[in-house]
């Protein structure tokens, strides 16, 4: 239903309150503050727990610290190959979900097929794909008279990386643009087309304008995500933050303070990402509140 | 008024089929001249919306032709002028819905002018005072940049018909635009219709509001079943109709 909220919100008349009415409302906001207390209590139990256990277990601090600056050397190649990854999932999920919902027989059933594909197989086992699989391609075609070919196909870690986690992501995105556009009400598409838009205007102006509010929330949730499953390009020998951890841990036999740390960071960043999605999220809604 | 010796609505034998067997149109024939008001009465599922949707082609028609203002399609042709002269006849046809569909990620201004800027190519600027022209005429000035979901029924409605009005259009198509709005809205809209009738408009609508077909209609027309029952001026429909079941729906409507 479309809301029917009158011209200007009535003020409430506050002294027409009755006393008994007042007690209850003290009741409830007693209720809100005590809540809130306790919560904050519950959080700050936990955290003190958690670090008095690092401490009773020896966890060398001194260690950690001394080796902060190398591991954070590798946030770069893991921001670097997140940003471009999510970059290209985001082009391959629009275009994708626009494949997915075209009526164009070839290009729905390439849409169809990536995201059955690279959904169903681990994303293990296409980063290894990318990086040690498609240089045999490229040699059998370079055999079938080809020339240049192998050379192209013989991708670094890095692009390796990041095209297996953009094509990766793109995929499950590709699911996510497609309901978010087609969450949009069919009257909105309607409107457009009685105006005299074409099906492209109406999609640009109309439809993506408000299916990208729909999808902002699950397409940070991929980004989260992403940023973690970045640390499987160390499989390809990429200084990132998780495989410098990890090699550090090894040799001086301080794994558990090495993960701890990198786990700490990982986090960090994704706290920071979550404040960002909520910042764009509250943008995103100025106007369309309300009461709808 | 100019005198036209073309109608500018010239509907032939439509036939709309839903899903192979859903027969909602059975050769409708209908023309409108240039400033007319025509009102489509008739039971729920007779087939008036789907009638005022083929005319914009928002549903093809199964058969017949439909020519809006000179321009006209027929029925399953396939041509390459085809998706061209659609567009020309939505653009020539502004058309309010029953829920409104006004544009919640835009402000009421910005739903104005998005027609003339996105379809007629217009600059914004240029774009800008008609839509404040129009803002004034339906009187919500005052809400010019607020978004939508701010507005009650009746103003979304108001806008509604200011963002079709803002395309110059030839006809209006009103398809039950107060059915959706709490009674006491109801007054606000109709009255935006009726002033719209009074400026030379030709107007098709759907509607329930019996002072609007009585005293703002030209003609009356009734379907049932996808074809005309009986078509007259309101005089002619409310107080002497020919066939007993218009006089059944109209006791039925009327109470």
């Amino acid at each position: 239903m479309e809301n029917t909220t009158t011209d200007q919100q009535t003020p409430i008349i506050l002294s027409r309150i009755p006393p008994e009415a007042e007690a209850t409302l003290h009741g409830i906001e007693v209720k809100k503050t005590r809540y809130r207390r306790n919560l904050i209590i519950a959080f700050a139990v936990l955290i003190t727990l958690m670090v008095a256990t690092l401490i009773i277990i020896g966890l060398d601090f001194k260690f950690m610290i001394k080796w902060v600056p190398f591991i954070l050397t590798g946030i770069g190649y893991t921001l670097l190959v997140s940003f471009l990854a999510i970059s290209l999932a985001c082009f391959l999920s629009v275009a994708g979900a626009l494949g997915r919902l075209s009526l164009n027989p070839v290009l729905n059933s390439i849409a169809t097929s990536y995201v059955s594909l690279v959904r169903g197989t681990p994303l293990l086992v296409q980063v290894y794909m990318w990086y040690i699989a498609l240089p045999q391609i490229g040699k059998s075609l370079e055999d079938l008279g080809i020339t240049g070919v192998q050379a192209l196909f013989t991708l670094p870690a890095i692009p390796a990386g990041i095209l297996a986690l953009g094509v990766c992501y793109g995929a499950y995105m590709t699911e996510t643009v497609r309901a978010g556009i087609q969450s949009i009400k069919i009257g909105q598409i309607e409107a457009a087309k009685a105006l005299g838009m074409t099906n492209s205007q109406a999609m640009r102006r109309i439809i993506f304008p408000q299916a990208v509010r729909v999808i902002i929330p699950p397409v940070s949730n991929e980004f989260i995500a992403m940023i973690k499953d970045s640390s499987l390009v160390s499989l390809m020998g990429v200084w990132e933050l998780s495989f410098r951890a990890i090699k550090i841990g090894r040799r001086h036999f301080q794994s558990l303070e090495m993960l701890i740390m990198v786990a700490m960071i990982y986090w960090v960043m994704c706290f920071i990402l979550q404040l960002v999605q909520e910042k764009i999220e509250t943008h995103m809604a100025r106007g369309d509140r309300g009461t709808s | 008024m100019m005198e036209n010796s073309n109608p500018m609505i010239k509907i032939t034998n439509v036939h709309k089929v839903f899903n192979k067997k859903l027969h909602v149109l059975c050769g409708i024939d209908l023309e409108v001249n240039s400033g007319e008001t025509i009102v489509i009465l008739g039971p729920s599922g007779s087939g008036k919306s789907t009638l005022l949707r083929c005319i914009n082609l928002l549903e093809e028609p199964t058969a017949g032709s439909i020519e809006v203002d000179g321009t006209i399609i027929h029925a399953g042709e396939n041509s390459k002028q085809r998706d061209a002269q659609i567009l020309d006849i939505r653009k020539k046809t502004g058309m309010c819905f029953q829920s409104f569909n006004l544009f919640p990620h835009m402000t009421v201004l910005e739903n104005i002018i998005e027609g003339p800027v996105t379809v007629l190519k217009q600059q914004k600027n240029e774009a800008i005072p008609y839509a404040e022209e129009l803002l004034d005429w339906v009187g919500l000035t005052e809400k010019r940049d607020e978004h939508p979901s701010r507005l009650s029924g009746g103003q979304q409605q108001r806008v509604a018909i200011a963002r079709s009005l803002a395309m110059k259009p030839a006809v209006m198509l009103f398809d039950e635009p107060t059915s959706a709005l709490d009674p006491e809205l109801i007054g606000e809209v109709v009255d935006v219709m009726e002033r719209l009738a009074k400026e030379g408009m030709t107007i098709i609508a759907v509607t329930h509001e019996m002072h609007f077909a009585r005293d703002v209609a030209d003609r009356v027309l009734i379907m049932e079943q996808g074809v005309w029952l009986e078509e007259g001026t309101p005089e002619q429909i409310f107080s002497h109709p020919k066939h007993q079941r218009t006089r059944q729906f109209l006791t039925h409507i009327l109470q």
